[in-house]
């Protein structure tokens, strides 16, 4: 048995073959990685697939209501059912999905919840939609409960007392999908986010290009790109890519040449060489066409405007309910002023 | 049914444990059902956190989260089967354990708690009871309902952590930022525990428990723990000396020169100065003879 004490800072050592994970194996066993990252074809088909089975489901009804109520229905009833009753299709419910997540954001930032618990709440709700179509749960009815969770999942409680009257929502309403959300997520509830990427760089960059940056125009892109990447968060960049590419790629964005320039001093100079301490090789022209197809994707992501938005939850609303649709036109037959429109169930 | 529950074998504040079985692979298994009804705010946090964390951790020294699922209005938490736990290891006396079965018990420890911190998690309830044990001797961390992510820079924490016994200086002088630094320090105290088999540092209460822990450790001052003297309760606090090697070596009668080293690296005041959990497995004391016991041939 060695006598030997070993003094508190000497650094062992290490023997030849000695590696530690790096962060990116870490990464890829992170529930983001397991469970919600995919490539571009897999997201597609998840999304057909689950759009599909929901367009048949409310068919299925629409023929059974049809059936149902044959007798009672005339031309202009089924004329307008035909036109009007149509399952959304698959580009509709991700636009449907994308306008009511930036309500979701606007929501969170009304409630000033802290910057990580808003992207939280954000990445929820986008997650929830993709196991669960708009024609089967409104995206209205899990705003709150989205918002709710995220504030539980990062450890800023707020009592449903207290949510409840701040949001001015039902506490039964809020509370009613909180397990179906959970199970959705597959129970994954820990988020990635890209600002920790965002701090790292920036204080990478303020080392790389020392007294070539100025630090008040450091802290004016932080700040920028804070908003940039909570915008970010609203495309499918999340599930294409790892959040510190989502920060390179904001970080391009907002200042192409700085960016650059940290990159090629960071990375060219090793390019294919491993380095040693992490026993990472980073190709530079690699990391620079990734960058560049993320950024890509960021810039070209369309926001949906109102009216679009309201179209598509009409279609939402009479596939799912034809009896409003016909209500609606019996009323708009008997008057002009029609109550139950689509605009005002959107505005609540 | 997918899981039974045969056997109740704990009531905590929050959950109740049963013993059960996983019916299409007739594995035993745990199941922690959450008393959501008294919980009037849905899914009760304590609950979420423990699946946020156990979710993100697959480690033969973590405690395996097999599957959840609702039932009755209440969420259950289906975990591995875990019969035994440190606890009760250290307090049956029948059970005699050698220097080689404490290096094991704490070279598992050590790998689940740095497997925590690699992935950003800070446990805050470390303590034996927490220490589980599998069928096959594996030691499995569990209990994150305490857990949380390693704060940022800024963000400011409750230091009402960790179980009084087990709880690092700068927790007991009410810091409102802290690191995974005092969950080294609760292995710490286990380490010693193990070797004594009594608690190390047991404190009445919390103005007891500094007393005890700076009796035993001495009070750390300005020198080797900057401005430590600025936290508000520092001045009702008697100054002890730091022992000597040759205290702790008459106190730890059995202890090699290595593991002092080690628990002194664990239970170092300044939480910057601590070892980290790194640092930890890479002491010489596990390096050294006797090897750590192969975990199941440790008798219990």
């Amino acid at each position: 048995m060695s006598t030997t004490a070993q003094p508190k800072d000497e650094v062992p050592v290490k023997p030849a073959n000695y590696r530690r994970l790096t962060d990116d194996d870490l990464f890829r066993h992170s529930s983001q990685y397991r469970f919600w990252s995919f490539i571009p074809d897999q997201l597609k088909q998840k999304r057909i697939e689950l759009n599909a089975q929901a367009v048949a489901s409310t068919e299925e009804n629409l023929r059974k209501f049809m059936i149902e109520n044959k007798d009672y229905l005339g031309d202009e009833e089924l004329k307008t059912l035909e036109e009007k009753a149509v399952p959304v299709n698959m580009d509709e419910e991700v636009k449907l999905v994308n306008f009511y997540a930036k309500k979701v954001q606007a929501i969170a930032q009304r409630l000033n919840l802290p910057t990580e618990i808003i992207a939280t709440a954000i990445t929820f709700f986008r997650r929830f939609f993709l196991e669960n179509s708009v024609l089967e749960i409104e995206p209205k009815a899990v705003v709150f409960t989205t918002i709710f969770l995220a504030c539980k999942s990062e450890n800023y409680f707020i009592g449903i007392d207290s949510f409840a009257a701040k949001t001015k929502g039902s506490k039964t309403e809020i509370l009613k999908y909180e397990f179906k959300l959970l199970e959705s997520l597959k129970f994954c509830l820990m988020n990635h986010h890209p600002y920790k990427a965002l701090h790292g760089f920036f204080l990478d960059i303020q080392v790389v290009l020392h007294g070539k940056v100025d630090l008040k125009y450091m802290g004016q892109i932080y700040d920028r790109c804070k908003r940039r990447i909570t915008n970010a968060l609203l495309t499918d960049v999340v599930y294409f890519y790892a959040p510190p590419q989502i920060t390179l790629a904001v970080l391009m964005l907002e200042d192409e040449a700085l960016t650059t320039r940290y990159l090629e001093l960071k990375f060219h100079g090793n390019t294919e060489s491993e380095n040693p301490s992490t026993g990472v090789s980073i190709n530079f022209d690699k990391l620079i066409s990734m960058i560049n197809s993320c950024k890509d994707m960021i810039e070209n992501a369309s926001s949906v405007p109102v009216e679009e938005a309201k179209e598509i939850m009409a279609k939402v609303l009479y596939s799912r309910n034809p009896q409003v649709l016909l209500n609606k036109l019996k009323r708009k037959n008997s008057s002009e002023n029609p109550e139950d429109s689509p605009d005002k169930r959107l505005k609540t | 049914m997918e899981y039974t529950k045969e056997k109740k074998v704990g009531e905590g504040t929050y959950a109740v444990v049963y013993l059960g079985t996983k019916q299409s692979t007739s594995r035993r298994i745990a199941i922690k059902e959450i008393k959501t009804s008294e919980f009037k705010d849905g899914l009760d946090m304590s609950a979420i956190r423990e699946v946020k964390y156990l979710q993100e951790m697959q480690h033969q020294n973590v405690i395996e989260l097999v599957d959840i699922f609702m039932a009755s209005e209440n969420l259950n938490l289906v975990l591995e089967f875990l019969p035994s736990d440190l606890e009760m290891v250290i307090k049956d006396k029948s059970i005699l354990f050698t220097p080689a079965d404490i290096k094991s018990w704490m070279l598992m420890t050590l790998r689940g708690v740095h497997h925590c911190h690699r992935n950003f998690i800070l446990h805050r309830d470390l303590k034996p009871n927490n220490l589980l044990i599998a069928p096959d001797g594996q030691i499995k961390v569990a209990d994150f309902g305490l857990a949380r992510t390693m704060p940022l820079a800024h963000e400011l924490l409750t230091s009402n952590v960790v179980t009084r016994w087990y709880r690092a200086p700068e927790l007991l002088f009410g810091a409102k930022h802290y690191t995974s630094a005092i969950d080294v320090w609760s292995v710490g105290v286990i380490f010693a525990e193990l070797m004594l088999r009594i608690p190390y540092l047991p404190g009445a209460n919390d103005v007891d428990q500094m007393e005890v822990t700076f009796r035993a450790l001495g009070t750390p001052t300005d020198k080797e723990w900057p401005e430590v003297s600025t936290f508000p309760s520092y001045n009702k606090l008697q100054i002890y000396p730091p022992p000597s090697r040759e205290e702790l070596r008459r106190r730890f009668i059995a202890a090699s020169e290595n593991a002092l080293s080690l628990m002194r690296g664990m239970l170092t005041m300044n939480p910057q100065k601590r070892w980290d959990a790194v640092q930890c497995l890479e002491s010489a004391y596990f390096k050294e003879a006797p090897a750590p016991t192969e975990p199941s041939a440790i008798k219990m």
